[in-house]
């Protein structure tokens, strides 16, 4: 008899039958190199089999087997899309310059047109209303 | 829909979520496909529950997930058949004492890269062998592929593996 390669996982699984298994035995019985391989195959069955449990992720069956909430999905981007769209219309229907008074540009425009342009800050200054004499 | 009887998907990830979740992990070997797998299990009972027939539910919901699992590798031609090793270096013991190396020295992770790095046929017949705890009929009528076939896979799987944490 050849060596038992697979046979030897069969039969550390009781997978063989009663002849088969019997037939094994017997070349344990005479073959040191088969006993090594069937620790081995053991020590790799064993490793597996003694693995701890592994957890899915928190809430994870939670989330799936939360109800199909289309409507809320549809709800929420409707609201975010009203929304968008309120923005959008209240920055259209403000006006182009900012409504402050006194109007500081007509302002500065004014302020421009009389300012002096000679560097003498009294040439602008309106004269006086009422004539002043001097008598001696 | 579902079969007289039959259990909802609902009842089936509530009562057996916990096992199909680490079933799917070690197929996968990360929890990112892990969750994939089990969603598409889901869909697949939900799909199909009139075909179920009363008897062990973990064994199938775990046919479920190692067809949806090589399907799914099929699909992706992640791991070619050529890539499968058939030297005899693979299988056959190293020549040094298999007991230099104790089983308790091995860490979980270091087993579950080991089996992540398997071929993913031998994989499968491992993982429905060693942690869903099927027999060698049931898990050929699982992959369809004849009893020694099933046994082929196993004991070379366990090799492989065994061999890698030997050399680690």
């Amino acid at each position: 008899m050849s060596h038992l390669d697979d046979l030897l996982s069969a039969y550390v699984d009781g997978e063989l039958t009663p002849g088969e298994e019997q037939r094994v035995r017997a070349h344990l019985d005479t073959c040191p190199e088969c006993r090594r391989e069937l620790q081995f195959i053991g020590e790799g069955r064993s490793l597996v089999r003694g693995l701890p449990p592994v957890d899915p992720p928190f809430g994870f069956y939670e989330r799936l087997l939360r109800p199909q909430r289309r409507w809320a999905r549809a709800a929420v981007g409707a609201l975010a899309a009203g929304a968008a769209a309120s923005v959008a219309l209240m920055a259209g229907a403000a006006p182009h310059e900012p409504r402050v008074r006194p109007n500081v540009a007509q302002l500065v425009d004014a302020h421009t047109a009389s300012a002096s342009t000679s560097g003498d800050p009294l040439s602008g200054i309106t004269p006086a209303a009422v004539p002043v004499s001097f008598r001696r | 829909m579902a079969g007289e009887g039959a259990p909802t998907w609902e009842d089936v990830a509530r009562s057996h979520g916990r096992f199909l979740y680490m079933v799917a992990y070690r197929l996968t070997g990360n929890r990112e496909d892990a969750e994939d797998l089990v969603q598409e299990v889901l869909l697949r009972v939900r799909r199909g529950l009139e075909t179920y027939q009363p008897g062990s539910m973990e064994g199938w919901l775990s046919r479920i997930a190692t067809n949806a699992f090589l399907d799914d590798v099929r699909r992706r031609k992640r791991r070619p058949e050529d890539r499968l090793p058939d030297e005899p270096d693979w299988v056959l013991p190293p020549t040094r004492g298999a007991d230099e190396v104790l089983a308790g020295e091995v860490l979980p992770d270091d087993v579950q890269a080991a089996l992540a790095r398997l071929p993913d046929d031998f994989r499968a017949a491992v993982v429905l062998c060693d942690v869903v705890g099927l027999s060698y009929q049931e898990i050929g009528e699982s992959l369809d592929v004849p009893v020694g076939t099933v046994r082929s896979r196993i004991h070379r799987g366990r090799a492989m593996l065994r061999k890698m944490l030997t050399a680690t």
